[in-house]
């Protein structure tokens, strides 16, 4: 308490100090103009000259860029939701709602109202607009419904008794007794979701793809190994994430 | 600059080209590319496995593709978009929509035998006994309870006289519970309704009696409301003053009996409207019409009401709603107002109509719900002060007598097309829901200057200084934008503010002597309600709005249409918010070309957005669209 005492007293005393003398009215602030040096002389500053790109030491012979960037478009809100309809069989928004629930008290889905602006639903009646580019809700909000429906559809598809033909998603049939997949297997399997979700074959995509989704899948696969009855088995868990990183791919939100 | 970008657009459509695959080839990637953003602009969806099995296929046409889904409900979606996104055609409950001529609150009273009851009246109603005009038809001396105008309830109920609750009451089977409410003996009892928008669905508390155990199968309603009549007489009471507040009113009411208005007393028995506020304010013969058509249920005693289940969200179509819940008798109009707007986009769009008509055309699409607002609904909020102007009888922007008269508010997935509402019918400009949205002259004049002109007003760089002048057009440091505003707005003159009542030129002359300031004062109470004393002369008023224009405010909402749509900016307009949507980006100069030979095509397309809209689907912008990475130069196309 001292120490801030002493430093009040000082900062008081330098204020006082660096005051002009002469005591202001008590009413009225004074009102300072600017002191000007009698002899100085006011100039503008000096105008910078452009100097073409080319003029500027190791940029002779550097390339410009000058063609238009023109970004992919994000999908629009609602063709999103019905795409994302559509992936899960066509069921009716609030029929899709109480399958992505579910029956157990995971959370994994709560409403669509829930989910509207943070996907860019505009909102006419309180004049919010359609947003048009992406933020990070709108990418939670990706990340969110994409793990509800994959989740959902392992749930539906890899573990239910359905007939290949009949799933939503996952129309392939895993190998028996848990084998492992082998490259050319997971291959045809990943271009399964892979036309279903990005609309073309994977072996289109950058050459990449399919050895970084298979290693997510094998990951996926190692981690849930020992899962219990309750949880994923490894390929159950291998292929929902596949599937949520197809569903939040910008491939998929952008066109 | 515009050469760089027509090079890199040609160099890339090198291998994008879908349309002229080789037959034996197999597509490219951004074929797979193009084929998906045709499928999301035109079906809404990425496309189904069999889609692209079929786009897959030797000998896949694709302009063929394109031009069979530039029709239909997807198509029409996609268009109806862009424009919904430009004039944002939803009101919230901030527009409050609540016409005590329409509403039916109800009571709960005890009935002679003891038992809790339900009995619904509306506020507004005129009855030939001084205990209960324009009040509850139930004195509070009759039932032990006072019904306060907030929708409060005070007193202890007690059983209801036999006598008092046969002569005053009476019971119906209304619209809202029977589909076949028009007929004699109605008997086919709807259903609870799945939630949806497209089948009525009361709330619960509309379904259960009083006892919440009984279902409801027909209510009882004060004898006043259940009349029929679409005309009835002018009432005269006899009170010529307000009774005294030192005694107690009659029969125990909380409220002032009315008193006869100067227009009652020079009208009396005289037939007027049922259909309109006037009328219902002045005739104790006006009731709700036949199984109550002409008024809106509610569950309670409350200002708006709960009254159907209604969707909260419909990005997908009211076919497709995400969620439902309660809502109140004023979200239903509101609701079915946005959902006309739809429907009138989309018969434009799959029909291929002049695009001209969003602004011109004198039709429109109407489904059960909002027949009935025209039918009985609309003309609710008219006319107030017009009676001082003798207007009572309101000359509606959708003339009644052309809805159809088939259409039950049970027809909610029915639309039809009405193919001219009336004189004073202009495309969107005159539905109830841009009257909504854009509650002013100016906010609505601006909207159409800004969405279908692609124009802004943009205030100059200048200092404002103090002025009484009143004259926005001249006004320093208003006239900039104000000079182009106000002869705008001008054409929503005869269209009243927040409202959709027409005020015609018989009864409100622009000029008019009767409204002329006096020694400088303002004129009478009813002529300021429309008449600007700020604009007027003592030699006559002039109606509010109309200074910018005289000519424009006679003319009226089909006049801004035709100088909107007759202006060069218009086709050019139309481009811009076609191909800045589908191109998810501004035009730039670059894309000057591009936007002539579209408006163009609009042109001689007569103003039809299809042959557009596949000229813009089939240019080098769209195909190369969104895939000028700044690697893609480095890929083969000239920087």
């Amino acid at each position: 308490m001292k120490t801030t005492l002493q430093r009040a007293c000082l900062a008081a005393l330098l204020f006082t100090l660096g005051c002009n003398s002469t005591p202001a009215p008590a009413t009225t602030p004074p009102v300072t103009t600017p002191p000007v040096d009698a002899g100085a002389v006011v100039t503008r500053p000096p105008e910078v000259t452009p100097t073409p790109v080319t003029e500027i030491p190791g940029h002779e012979v550097l390339a410009q860029d000058r063609t238009p960037k023109e970004p992919p478009r994000l999908m629009p809100a609602e063709t999103l939701i019905r795409s994302y309809i559509s992936l899960f069989g066509g069921l009716s928004p609030q029929a899709l709602q109480v399958r992505l629930r579910g029956a157990t008290s995971d959370n994994l889905f709560d409403t669509w109202g829930d989910y509207l602006s943070a996907l860019g639903v505009p909102d006419y009646a309180v004049d919010i607009p359609r947003a048009p580019q992406t933020n990070a809700l709108m990418l939670a909000a990706f990340e969110r419904i994409g793990v509800a429906l994959c989740e959902r559809a392992v749930q539906n598809d890899l573990r239910g008794a359905v007939a290949t033909n009949d799933r939503v998603l996952f129309r392939f049939e895993l190998p028996a007794g848990g084998r492992a997949l082998t490259d050319e297997e997971f291959g045809a399997r990943f271009d399964v979701l892979h036309r279903r979700i990005l609309g073309y074959p994977a072996a289109l995509a950058p050459e990449s793809r399919i050895p970084r989704f298979r290693a997510l899948y094998q990951g996926a696969v190692t981690r849930h190994a020992d899962a219990g009855a309750r949880s994923f088995n490894g390929p159950e868990a291998g292929w929902a994430s596949v599937c949520e990183g197809l569903v939040r791919h910008p491939e998929f939100h952008l066109y | 600059m515009r050469w760089i970008h027509a090079m890199s657009a040609v160099a890339l459509l090198g291998a994008v080209t879908a349309a002229a695959r080789p037959a034996d080839a197999s597509p490219t990637r951004e074929q797979y590319r193009l084929f998906r953003a045709l499928s999301i602009d035109l079906q809404g969806r990425i496309p189904l496995p069999d889609e692209i099995a079929a786009f897959e296929r030797p000998g896949f046409d694709l302009d063929a593709w394109i031009d069979q889904h530039l029709q239909g409900a997807a198509y029409a979606e996609r268009l109806r978009r862009v424009y919904l996104d430009a004039l944002r055609l939803e009101v919230g409950s901030m527009f409050n929509f609540v016409s005590n001529p329409l509403v039916l609150r109800r009571v709960r009273v005890i009935d002679p035998d003891g038992n809790p009851a339900y009995v619904y009246f509306r506020r507004a109603q005129r009855r030939d006994r001084v205990e209960s005009d324009l009040d509850f038809c139930l004195s509070p001396e009759e039932t032990g309870i006072t019904v306060a105008a907030n929708g409060t309830l005070t007193g202890t109920a007690h059983p209801i006289d036999r006598a008092a609750w046969n002569q005053r009451t009476v019971e119906v089977r209304p619209w809202w519970l029977y589909r076949d409410y028009r007929s004699a003996s109605p008997s086919q009892r709807i259903s609870a309704g799945d939630g949806s928008a497209m089948t009525l669905s009361p709330v619960a508390g509309l379904l259960m009696d009083a006892d919440n155990t009984t279902p409801t199968t027909t209510v009882r309603v004060c004898r006043e409301e259940a009349q029929t009549a679409d005309r009835g007489a002018v009432y005269l009471s006899g009170r010529l003053t307000a009774l005294p507040r030192t005694e107690p009113y009659p029969g125990g009411r909380v409220t002032a009996p009315p008193t006869d208005s100067a227009y009652a007393r020079a009208h009396a028995g005289q037939m007027v409207s049922c259909t309109s506020g006037t009328g219902v304010s002045l005739s104790d013969d006006c009731g709700c019409g036949v199984g109550l058509e002409r008024c809106m249920p509610g569950n309670s005693l409350g200002n708006d009401p709960a009254a159907f289940n209604l969707p909260d969200n419909v990005p997908l179509g009211a076919d497709q709603p995400l969620d439902s819940r309660a809502q109140t008798q004023g979200d239903w109009s509101r609701f079915w107002w946005a959902q006309e707007a739809v429907h009138f986009l989309d018969d434009l769009f799959v029909r291929d109509r002049d695009v001209r008509g969003l602004l011109t055309d004198r039709g429109t699409m109407v489904n059960g719900a909002t027949a009935q607002f025209y039918r009985g609904f609309a003309g609710s909020t008219c006319c107030g002060n017009g009676t001082q102007f003798d207007y009572a009888e309101p000359a509606a922007l959708f003339d009644p007598a052309r809805v159809p008269t088939d259409l039950t508010p049970h027809d909610l997935a029915t639309w039809r097309r009405v193919d001219d509402r009336g004189p004073q019918a202009a495309g969107l400009l005159t539905t109830p829901i841009f009257l909504a949205k854009y509650g002013t002259r100016r906010a609505r004049a601006h909207i159409v200057y800004n969405a279908f002109l692609c124009r802004q007003f943009v205030a100059e760089n200048l200092a404002l200084t103090p002025s009484t002048e009143p004259n926005l057009m001249v006004r320093p440091g208003c006239a900039a934008c104000h000079a182009a505003l106000e002869p705008l707005s001008a054409y929503f003159t005869r269209v009243t503010e927040s409202g959709w009542t027409f005020l015609p030129p018989a009864a409100f002359p622009a000029l008019n002597p009767a409204c002329a300031t006096r020694g400088g004062n303002s004129p009478n109470g009813g002529c300021t309600s429309f008449y600007d004393p700020a604009f007027g002369s003592s030699a006559q008023g002039m109606l509010r709005g109309a200074y910018g224009s005289l000519a424009h405010a006679d003319e009226g909402p089909p006049g801004l249409a035709r100088a909107i749509v007759d202006a060069p900016e218009f086709a050019s307009c139309v481009v811009k918010n076609v191909s800045e949507s589908f191109l998810g980006r501004s035009l730039t100069a670059e894309d000057q070309p591009l936007q002539e030979s579209l408006v163009t095509s609009l042109r001689s397309g007569g103003f039809r957005m299809r042959s557009m809209v596949r000229a813009l689907l089939r240019a080098d912008a769209y195909r190369a669209a969104n895939n000028l990475a700044s690697a893609t130069w480095r890929e083969g196309a000239t920087p």
